[in-house]
């Protein structure tokens, strides 16, 4: 043959066509809107829901005291989202596209550590005097004007007004028990839940397909090993393992991740356990042995895009379940101190004698929008990745 | 002989989804009192369906019959013959029938029994159902007849066994007794044998002979088997595609057929296509002879000469059976046992034996996907089955497999594509990915697909096609040994033969060795150069296959090659 064959286009990559078939049903494309909204919302918090102004001008002069306010976990964000825009553009390869969010975020992240110094004294209400004062020629504020800590000590006592209640001040989802504002606090607190699900569920799939896949590919006594090791994890109390670490090391979001990530892989680990063992006998896993394809690619191309349909599924409940144990958490008043969190506000719904329900409405709805978003793409992954179940569909 | 059913123009439309099948289209053919009516075809042809039309037990919601009518002689009771129309009858009339008066046998003897009574209690219950008046007593006595009947050993204490303590063909007989019990007058049996072995299956194809004999019952036979049509057939029908293409007497449907369809079955069967392959050898020995590559060239008188390649000395697998909570092992299954066996390059092997034998175990053990127990492979003098997975790496190039299941052999995630480049960039085969694709077209080329069904994935794919793939993948890799497990069982006689042929050619273009693992004995006439004969994880007989088919030395054979039905030749 002369003719060189060439890779037709849009005809390539598994996963392009799994995602394309998953995201053409309407429950899967309403969850993904709803998780790329929060995405959107927790890069641009900062910009969204702030007491200084984004922009300010003085004798002429322009200041932008948002910009001024930024951490280096806010800088980090927006240059990953930056570089993830452009490679949504470009389109390089599967592995560059890993690579370069992994340099991103250790390079941007290093830096930002290193040289971004937000003031430490932070006075929310210095703004909001000034401009009372007319010391600005004009200013351009965030859509919320207040920071998920301001705790309007300008106002007096605020706390826990319901939406709109106060005449002088907008407060669309109403006050929190320290008089910050809702809607403010949850803004920033889509970060957490965002960043806890992901990342709990990414480490726990992880451990869980790793030590999963062993087991059920090598079986007999590394199965058996295995098998105890789930047993041992599956014993564990998370919440009691959590308390314990709170204790010893403070309360920190990444230990929280982490924790939740090591205890709840052996659910995965089951599932693709089993999977393996019956994909094992399949005639085309011994073709790939007989071809002396070597130990990875039988894995990992041939055994476990055949057996990931339930650990995917799982994983969007394991999404949900991690956010609630941050929740949970929150609930219980072992989550972060100051920092806002979905299930810290449910908390206080209940806190004082009244019920308070804009602060179980919202935050809780929040929950239930993302948790719901996260099974309805899983369920729908699940029917995409399935050739038969759709071939019988049809 | 006076008539018992009469279908006439009998349309089944089946709807999927938005789309609506013509199942059966237009069929008609009548079964007269005592008879036997054969319908043959290759799957999806309608067969099945045309008898569950014809007892009604398609579902109501997806199955139509806007054409057509069934006529079936309903014998009351009291012995007045009433003529029905199967299509209009009430259902509280079709229960009637069913079972008393059509019964009906399925294909698998694993899942028509159901499994949490007793084959006693299912029969019991049939009997009473049909004659409300028979007391448990009489009901009991009349199954032990009917199991005594269907040559059950030991009845009275089978009667209160559960279906898994029976064997497929034993379930398969009490699946005649419960439809017997009855004493119906059409016994519908849908493919009865097709799950069994050919021993078991000659055992029931005489049983079902006896028992029409004695109860005068006629019988619809539904197979995709020449070999038993041409046993048990007084009319056979030829279907395809929801149309009766022929219909006749056996003789003259086997022996003078007109249509072309019935032809070109008959013609691709394993035995019919005997005269060819020699015609083929011949001529294509004479083409390399001419072009100078006669050393390459391995007629079937020249076996004998090719060199060793393979060797298996005293080889076992067995496996271990555990009991008790301490698991601790009380015994062995032992799948192969001692074989020693010869391959020589350039021969088809082929290893014959009935289900549970142990040959496709021998099969795997040979290429280290089934470690043996004991005893040593050799390929080319060198012991390979102690090798580390590492160091068998490079022999996993010469030795390859082909699968049965064309469904679940090839990795439903991949394109062809990657499923035929993987070995190659493992074995380091081809320059870079461009040339591993072309050598993959050109593999397909040479199954007989093509190049643009790289791109595509499995299940776009029949199961004929899906089993050329499996080849191809064998194939790419250039190797020099091939175990065929039972790659032709589960396909079509016309697909089949195609395969064969292909299989052919490729041995005589690239000097292959096959072994050759089935359990069909006219295959194995056709194809192989030699023959070995297992049961129970022993070799019994081994020999050249024509000098085995003319004279079975050893019991077990001749008693294998005895029960092979077979299409009289004229």
């Amino acid at each position: 043959m002369t003719e060189t064959i060439k890779t037709p286009k849009g005809g390539s990559g598994y996963a392009k066509r799994i995602l394309r078939e998953t995201f053409f049903q309407l429950g899967a494309r309403l969850g993904l809107y709803w998780i790329i909204l929060l995405v959107l919302i927790a890069v641009f918090a900062p910009f969204i829901a702030n007491s200084h102004p984004l922009i300010i001008s003085i004798d002429g002069k322009l200041q932008s005291p948002a910009l001024q306010h930024l951490t280096a976990a806010d800088i980090t964000l927006l240059g990953l989202f930056a570089v993830s825009v452009v490679m949504l553009v470009v389109r390089p390869r599967m592995t560059a596209t890993v690579t370069l969010l992994f340099g991103t975020l250790v390079l941007i992240g290093g830096l930002s550590t290193l040289l971004v110094k937000p003031p430490q004294l932070t006075t929310y209400e210095q703004y909001r005097q000034q401009a009372e004062l007319n010391i600005y020629d004009w200013a351009v504020w965030a859509p919320v004007p207040y920071s998920a800590k301001d705790y309007l000590r300008d106002s007096g006592d605020t706390g826990l007004e319901a939406p709109l209640e106060a005449g002088d001040r907008t407060h669309l989802f109403g006050t929190d028990e320290n008089g910050a504002d809702v809607l403010s606090r949850m803004v920033h607190a889509a970060r957490i839940a965002l960043g806890i699900g992901f990342v709990a569920t990414g480490i726990a799939m992880f451990i869980g397909v790793i030590i999963g896949g062993l087991m059920g590919y090598f079986s007999g006594v590394t199965d058996m090993i295995g098998m105890r090791l789930v047993e041992i994890f599956e014993a564990i109390p998370t919440l009691f393992l959590l308390l314990t670490f709170v204790a010893f090391f403070g309360r920190s979001l990444y230990i929280m991740m982490v924790i939740i990530g090591i205890t709840s892989w052996s659910g995965y680990a089951r599932y693709i356990r089993a999977e393996f063992l019956k994909l094992r006998q399949q005639d085309f896993v011994q073709a790939a042995i007989a071809c002396g394809t070597p130990l990875p690619s039988i894995l990992f191309r041939h055994m476990l895009p055949n057996g990931i349909a339930p650990v995917l599924v799982g994983a969007s409940f394991g999404v949900a379940s991690a956010i609630l144990a941050e929740a949970t958490l929150s609930f219980l008043g072992l989550g972060l101190v100051d920092d806002p969190s979905w299930g810290q506000m449910l908390n206080q719904a209940v806190r004082s004698s009244t019920f308070n329900w804009w602060m179980a409405a919202f935050p809780g709805g929040a929950i239930f929008l993302t948790v719901f978003a996260y099974n309805l793409m899983g369920e729908s992954m699940r029917d995409a990745i399935d050739p038969y179940l759709k071939k019988s569909a049809s | 002989m006076s008539l018992l059913l009469d279908v006439d123009g009998l349309k089944t439309y089946l709807r999927a989804g938005s789309r609506i099948v013509q199942a059966v289209d237009d069929v008609s053919f009548q079964i007269k009192k005592g008879e036997t009516v054969c319908l043959v075809g290759e799957s999806g042809s309608g067969k099945s369906v045309c008898a569950l039309s014809i007892i009604r037990l398609l579902p109501q919601g997806i199955a139509t019959h806007p054409a057509g009518g069934i006529r079936f002689n309903f014998r009351h009771n009291e012995g007045e013959i009433e003529q029905v129309d199967m299509l209009t009858l009430q259902e509280e009339r079709l229960r009637e029938i069913r079972g008393s008066r059509i019964a009906m046998i399925f294909q698998e003897p694993m899942t028509s029994l159901n499994p949490v009574f007793t084959i006693g209690d299912q029969i019991i219950e049939a009997l009473q159902l049909h004659w409300p008046h028979m007391s448990y007593d009489d009901a009991r006595n009349r199954t032990i007849e009917a199991l005594r009947q269907v040559q059950i050993p030991d009845a009275e204490q089978r009667v209160n066994e559960y279906p898994h303590r029976l064997s497929g063909g034993q379930r398969q007989r009490v699946m005649i007794a419960m439809a017997m019990a009855c004493e119906p007058d059409l016994l519908i049996a849908d493919e009865p044998t097709t799950a069994l072995d050919v021993t078991v299956q000659a055992e029931i194809l005489r049983l079902m002979k006896e028992l029409q004999k004695n109860h005068g019952t006629s019988i619809l036979f539904i197979t995709h088997d020449f070999g038993v049509v041409s046993q048990m057939a007084d009319q056979v029908a030829v279907m395809r595609r929801g149309k009766i293409v022929e219909n006749g007497a056996l003789d003259q449907v086997l022996h003078k057929p007109e249509h072309e369809y019935t032809k070109q079955l008959l013609a691709a069967l394993p035995e019919n296509l005997e005269r060819d392959r020699h015609a083929f050898t011949i001529a294509d020995a004479s083409i390399l002879e001419n072009s100078g590559n006669a050393a390459s060239v391995n007629s079937e008188n020249s076996t004998t000469a090719g060199e060793l390649l393979l060797q298996l000395r005293g080889l076992q697998v067995y496996f271990p059976i555990r009991t008790g909570v301490f698991r601790h092992t009380t015994g062995h299954v032992k799948a192969v046992d001692d074989v020693d066996m010869e391959i020589r390059r350039g021969e088809i092997l082929a290893l014959v034996g009935e289900s549970g034998c142990g040959k496709t175990t021998l099969g795997r053990a040979i290429l280290n996907l089934i470690s043996p127990t004991a005893g040593e492979v050799a390929y080319q003098g060198a012991v390979i089955n102690q090798l580390s997975g590492r160091e068998f790496r490079p022999f996993r190039r010469q030795l390859q497999i082909i699968f049965q299941d064309p469904m679940s052999s090839l990795n439903p995630r991949l394109t062809v594509a990657s499923t035929l480049v993987e070995p190659m960039a493992v074995h380091g085969i081809g320059a870079d990915k461009e040339d591993r694709l072309s050598r993959a077209a050109a593999v397909l080329e040479s199954v007989g697909l093509e190049e643009e069904h790289l791109w595509r994935y499995p299940h776009e794919f029949s199961g004929g096609q899906r089993q050329r793939i499996g080849i191809a993948r064998a194939l790419v890799l250039e190797p020099q040994f091939i175990v065929c497990d039972e790659v032709t069982s589960a396909l079509d006689v016309s697909v089949q033969a195609e395969i064969l042929k292909i299989l052919l050619e490729l041995r005589a273009q690239k000097n292959l060795t096959l072994l050759f693992i089935t359990h069909n004995i006219s295959v194995v006439e056709f194809l192989s150069d030699r023959m070995a004969v297992m049961r129970e994880g022993k070799v019994l007989e081994f020999g050249n296959t024509a000098d085995i088919g003319r004279a079975p030395q050893h019991e077990y054979t001749q008693r294998l090659l005895d029960a092979v039905p077979r299409v009289p030749v004229n």
